[in-house]
């Protein structure tokens, strides 16, 4: 039972990894294979904050938002310039997107070394009980975050005008500049938002587990893995597919031990697909 | 206030394709015009061009909107909508993954729009009243003549003075080629634009039209100054009726 809930929990702080990546690969149809290096540089940005300054890494993390914002806008502009521009983004867009992972790393390596960095915060020992039901903080608090993040961003992109024209900027461009907007500069903002999105999604990691250059890896697979089987564009099904693999992952760890969890993840990728091959929620 | 569109001696084409040759023609203030042409003689090369999307070689395009003057070519195609020019391209152009509410809110990108948005989805769901029934469906998944109506309704919530459509007619039965010609003229008169409509159906297009031009080969070879004119045209009868 409290195997379910942590899952639950988890999945919550995996939805928080993966809404960046909805954004991106989702709705601009950007393989931004990169979004983890971002996520770590969001941790370390809450780890400066707490270490440094002393200040919550969830509030470190909203400080630093409007940079990842603007981080998010440059790196849009560079690989627009550099590819999309030239309309041959798929397979040499990726290795750009490779490169900035890899430089993120090193650049990482050379500042903090390969330690693992926590933070400290008054809540990340302690838990909440309700009856037999066990809620650790260091759980709760990541999921609430995530929830909050979804839930606004997805109120964004469905009530606000730059919100509906960035979900149909991947659809049609010329279409979209009949409407007398510019689906560059939409882009721009949106992938911004998504780089915005991994200053908290680092923030909820370094509280989640102590954090190191490369443990960014890690979590490649599974992100995308999360927005494909929630059905791309689809926030609602990225949720469900986070929670789905975070419960799925914490029983067979309870059950069979952790090195299987991978292994379950991707089998309940490929069964979802096989079953609905546009994800949960598809359009 | 008077908005109107004046073509001036364009040349254009693609790459090393010379499409349009010295092309003029005028819609004036609270006119429907007819771009009437069988297929590949430019006509669609020409709406791209006023709208930005193709640009001319030579010439000028200017529009006045509510009294005053754009010059139009060397202007983005955004630029264009947001002076108040609205364009049903061809085959198009939904966002086929967006609801039909979604569709029409995002015609209302253009700020002016915006605050007109809930008037203007008010006068489309009660000129198109299949849309208000549909407005939830994805536009993807409507029929032709659904899609073609949404199109429509979608340009017309950017609050337009000017309305450009692409062969409305193309794809549809003709029962309904009729009923969506009623439709523009309903549009045009609602909304008091001043509409330029390309068009390969003759008859349906000349019964709403004030005027027309047929292009041939890329150069306009009549100019139309009534419907009268344009249905007892010689021309008309050898390259359009085939008599
Ligand atoms: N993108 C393009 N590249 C090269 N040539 C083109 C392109 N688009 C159109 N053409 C050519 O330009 C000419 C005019 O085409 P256009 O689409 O303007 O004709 P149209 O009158 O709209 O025809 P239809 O009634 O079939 O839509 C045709 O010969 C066509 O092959
Ligand atoms: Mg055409």
């Amino acid at each position: 039972m409290n195997a379910i809930l942590s899952g639950l929990l988890l999945g919550g702080f995996y939805a928080a990894v993966s809404i960046g990546v909805a954004i991106s690969f989702g709705m601009l149809d950007i393989v931004n294979i990169a979004h983890p290096a971002f996520i770590l540089l969001g941790s370390y940005a809450a780890f400066i904050g707490n270490t440094v300054f002393g200040i919550d890494p969830i509030l470190a993390a909203i400080i630093a938002m409007p940079l990842f914002y603007l981080l998010g806008m440059l790196v849009y502009q560079v690989y627009y310039v550099a590819f999309e521009r030239r309309d041959d983004q798929s397979l040499r867009g990726l290795s750009f997107f490779f490169g900035l992972l890899f430089i993120t790393e090193v650049t990482l390596v050379m500042i903090f070394g390969v330690d693992y960095r926590l933070v400290q915060a008054s809540y990340i020992g302690d838990k909440l009980t309700l009856g037999p039901l066990e809620l650790p903080f260091r759980l709760l608090v990541p999921f609430l975050v995530s929830m909050i993040t979804v839930v606004g961003l997805q109120l964004f992109l469905s009530r606000s005008f730059l919100g509906r024209a960035i979900q149909a900027v991947a659809q049609d461009q010329l279409a979209l500049r009949l409407m007398a907007a510019n689906p560059i500069r939409i882009k721009r903002i949106a992938f911004g938002l998504s780089i915005a999105t991994a200053a908290l999604g680092g923030a909820v990691l370094i509280i989640i587990q102590p954090v190191e250059p490369s443990i960014g890896r890690e979590y490649i697979g599974r992100v995308f893995a999360i927005c494909v089987l929630g059905g791309l564009g689809s926030f609602s099904g990225m949720v469900i597919a986070a929670v789905t693999l975070g419960v799925v992952e914490t029983l067979t760890a309870t059950l069979f031990g952790p090195s299987w969890s991978p292994a379950v993840s991707f089998g309940v990728l490929l069964i979802t697909l096989a079953v609905r091959p546009n994800g949960i929620l598809g359009r | 206030m008077a908005s109107s569109l004046t073509v001036a001696n364009v040349d254009a084409g693609y790459a090393a394709v010379r499409v349009l040759e010295d092309v003029s023609l005028r819609v004036d203030a609270g006119e429907t015009v007819a771009l009437l042409g069988t297929n590949g003689n430019g006509k669609s090369t020409l709406m791209k061009c006023i709208m930005g999307i193709v640009r001319p070689s030579a010439g000028s395009i200017t529009a006045t909107i509510d009294g005053t003057a754009h010059e139009l070519i060397g202007l983005s195609t955004e630029a264009i909508v947001d002076l108040g020019i609205a364009f049903v391209p061809e085959g198009r152009r939904l966002f086929p993954k967006q609801s039909v509410l979604e569709n029409l809110q995002l015609g209302a990108y253009r700020p002016k729009a915006r605050a007109e948005l809930q008037r203007n989805l008010d006068f489309c769901f009660e000129t198109f009243p299949r849309l208000k029934e549909r407005k939830g469906q994805l536009a993807g998944s409507m029929s032709g003549g659904e899609q073609q109506m949404l199109a429509l309704a979608r340009a017309l919530m950017s609050a337009p003075r000017i309305l450009l459509i692409d062969e409305p007619s193309v794809g549809l039965a003709p029962l309904l080629v009729s009923r969506t010609i009623d439709k523009i003229k309903e549009l045009k008169e609602g909304f008091d634009l001043t509409v330029l409509m390309a068009e390969q159906n003759f008859t349906q297009a000349i019964r709403i039209a004030d005027r027309g031009y047929v292009i041939v080969h890329g150069r306009i070879a009549f100019e139309g100054e009534s419907a009268e004119a344009l249905n007892n045209n010689d021309l008309i009868r050898e390259f359009y009726l085939g008599a």
